[in-house]
């Protein structure tokens, strides 16, 4: 009954105010889903987190050392889809003090987090879609913001060298000599500590500031119909594997404790490949 | 005419005028500010709200020390009796704390610039175990539990439901933000309201030849990140935390000399008790470091010459740069 009410009450706004296009004529919604997954034999599996300090390994690098993992979380923003007919969606970024809108957390452990709803999406068809991996840098320089960027809550700030993190991994690998500080799930004295926290939002020429944000795009296998009624939903992938084994290979037994940009600048270099398309459905 | 008669009028109201003090102002020789202000205008409310913040220990874990312990008012906001700043649980810091003035006009933070966005220098200093040693997530909750900041909060910021690290931020940025110093005899100079003395005109002169080319402009600072020779092996490698360069090794954000007689101790380590001490550091001890800045070397060798009567009007010179107003403002 209210919602009817609250519904139709709308309704007259918007009619009276269609001058302002707050909602443009037929705009549909759109769901984006991240499925976090470990690629093995080419057979995707459902991540699993383990917890803290648990010895039962079920994933292997690119050199075949075991791994686990606690924790896995991810900022995606400046989402856009286009269409081939021209149809095109910005979802905008407008950090303030409040909330950070545009920006989002993907964290493994609240999987209700995972899927992003876009709405006021414009009627039409959609085969495409870009997003950054990571905060892009208008929530850095906009200061202190609410929502999933609040420093305070987020577990993604670093505030000694100001920035997000973009990705953040924690797990344990039996060949890693541990030794891991200033994280979540471990601690200096958890033995086979493993800890990827990737970030950094600039580059300066010959420094250890890198942007490791990436700016990625996709392709869908046929076209998202969105419009008033319909929700299409997206299923994106991230193999947390390809994140150990892509382009570059990252050894356990080596720097396994990154907190700073350049640091993290290898494993940030696998995430485009770690990222996929996967399939979508009306 | 009857257009006319009103302008005039008001014109003459305009120079009686008092400035609204909440209301922050770029002197037109300083350079531009830097804090993008739009996304965090400033409200009496929520200047003072910010100010009630810094001075109260509630920020801290075991609620001793308040931000004003390190930076006190009537030394321009720096720390007078630690050497280096001595946080909670007597946790010895390793680094001085250093002035907080005119903040709106500077780039980066902290001595090795680690830091690009005044809101974010807070949460650094309630989270670095050596200053505060607590987390803004319970600094928070503590804020939402207290009796009155609910009410002050919500005054400040009219749509808030209940605090959050953001809105302390920015309450914390607004006090921070206003704190301009401008109001010094240099100044008055600059402005054509006062004339500087024949040793302060001299100390000027011989400041432009001598320092001038890294404490630059207005504020005294090129923001420029700098070996001045202090140490040839490092307890704090500076800028290269930041950078991870070894040619940054040893490099402090140049700083601000407003106020400097009144910020003792000096250097980022606040090794020098004296203002005398600091200058001769210039003159007879800078090492020759492998970053050394080339501009505090004279024919290969590293240092300044300055004569003692130099030193002298030199001192005098600085001494301009005390802004009484500043530290004696009821507001602040
Ligand atoms: C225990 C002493 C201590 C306390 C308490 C403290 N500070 Fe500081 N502050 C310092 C030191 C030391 C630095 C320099 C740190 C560095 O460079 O790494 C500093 C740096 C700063 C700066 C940067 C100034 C510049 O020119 O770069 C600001 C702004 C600041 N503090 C504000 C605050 C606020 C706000 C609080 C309270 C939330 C606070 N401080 C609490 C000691 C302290
Ligand atoms: C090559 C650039 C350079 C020149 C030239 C230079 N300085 Fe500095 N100055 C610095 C840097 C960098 C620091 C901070 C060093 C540190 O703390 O490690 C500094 C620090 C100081 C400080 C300490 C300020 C504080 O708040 O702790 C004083 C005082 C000072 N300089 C005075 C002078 C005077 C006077 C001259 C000219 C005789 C001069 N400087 C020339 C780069 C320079």
């Amino acid at each position: 009954m209210n919602k009817i009410l609250i519904m139709s009450l709308l309704a007259l706004i918007i009619t009276s105010c269609g001058k302002d296009e707050v909602i443009e004529k037929g705009a549909g919604s759109i769901d984006i889903e991240f499925d976090n997954v470990a690629v093995i034999n080419n057979i995707q599996n459902q991540l699993s987190l383990v917890t803290p300090g648990s010895t039962n390994y079920t994933y292997t690098n690119g050199i075949g050392q075991p791994f686990n993992l606690n924790l896995l979380r991810y900022y995606i923003s400046g989402i856009k889809l286009e269409g081939p007919n021209g149809a095109s969606f910005t979802d905008e970024i407008k950090v303030d003090v409040a909330a950070s809108k545009g920006i989002y957390l993907i964290d493994e452990s609240k999987l209700a987090a995972n899927i992003i709803t876009l709405e006021n999406v414009p009627a039409g068809e959609y085969n495409k879609i870009s997003f950054t991996v990571g905060v892009d840098t208008s929530g850095v320089k906009e200061g202190a913001s609410g929502g999933v960027l609040d420093p305070a809550t987020c577990k993604m700030f670093w505030n000694w060298n100001s920035g997000y993190i973009a990705v953040k991994i924690e797990g344990q690998s039996p060949v890693s000599n541990g030794g891991v500080g200033g994280t979540e799930t471990l601690n200096s004295s958890s033995v086979n500590g493993i800890a990827y926290h990737v970030g950094g939002w600039r580059n300066v020429e010959g420094s250890a500031f890198v942007n490791n944000n990436k700016s990625l795009s996709f392709n869908f296998d046929t076209n998202a119909k969105v419009e008033k009624g319909l929700e299409p939903h997206v299923h994106m992938i991230l193999d947390v594997i390809s994140l150990f084994k892509g382009q570059n290979i990252i050894d356990f037994t080596g720097n396994h404790n990154v907190h700073k940009p350049i640091d993290g600048k290898p494993l940030a270099d696998n995430i485009p490949n770690a990222f996929s398309f996967d399939h979508l459905h009306q | 005419m009857f257009v006319g008669a009103i302008i005039l009028g008001c014109q003459k109201e305009n120079t009686e005028e008092v400035l609204d003090p909440y209301v922050l102002r770029r002197p037109d020789y300083f350079p531009e500010i830097t804090y993008p202000i739009s996304g965090n205008q400033i409200s009496k409310s929520g200047f003072e709200l910010g100010k009630k913040l810094f001075n109260d220990p509630i920020l801290s874990l075991d609620n001793s020390i308040a931000c004003s312990n390190c930076h006190v008012k009537a030394v321009a906001f720096t720390d007078p009796q630690h050497n280096p700043s001595v946080g909670i649980f007597e946790r010895e810091g390793s680094r001085n704390s250093p002035m907080i003035a005119n903040m709106a006009f500077q780039p980066e933070f902290l001595w090795d610039g680690g830091i690009t966005h005044l809101d974010f220098v807070p949460i650094f200093a309630i989270e670095n175990e050596k200053e505060m040693a607590e987390t803004a997530e319970s600094v928070v909750r503590k804020l939402n539990a207290s009796p009155i900041y609910p009410t002050l909060f919500k005054k400040t910021f009219p749509s808030l439901d209940t605090i959050t690290a953001p809105y302390m931020l920015k309450a914390l940025s607004q006090y921070m933000l206003l704190l301009v110093s401008d109001q010094s005899k240099y100044d008055q100079f600059l402005r054509g309201e006062a004339n500087l003395s024949s040793e302060e005109t001299a100390g000027l002169t011989l400041f432009k030849a001598k320092c001038a080319s890294c404490h630059s402009g207005a504020l005294f600072t090129n923001y420029a990140f700098l070996d001045n020779g202090l140490d040839v092996t490092h307890k704090d490698i500076g800028r290269a935390l930041i950078s991870a360069r070894a040619e940054d090794t040893g490099k402090f954000k140049v700083p601000s000399l407003r106020n400097i007689l009144l910020t003792a101790p000096y250097m980022h380590d606040g090794r020098f008790k004296t203002i005398n001490e600091a200058i001769d550091h210039y003159r007879f001890h800078v090492k020759d470091t492998p970053n050394l800045d080339t501009r505090l070397k004279t024919n290969g060798k590293p240092g300044i010459s300055l004569t003692d009567e130099e030193v002298e009007n030199l001192v005098s010179f600085l001494k301009t740069l005390t802004d009484y107003k500043f530290i004696s403002n009821p507001i602040f």
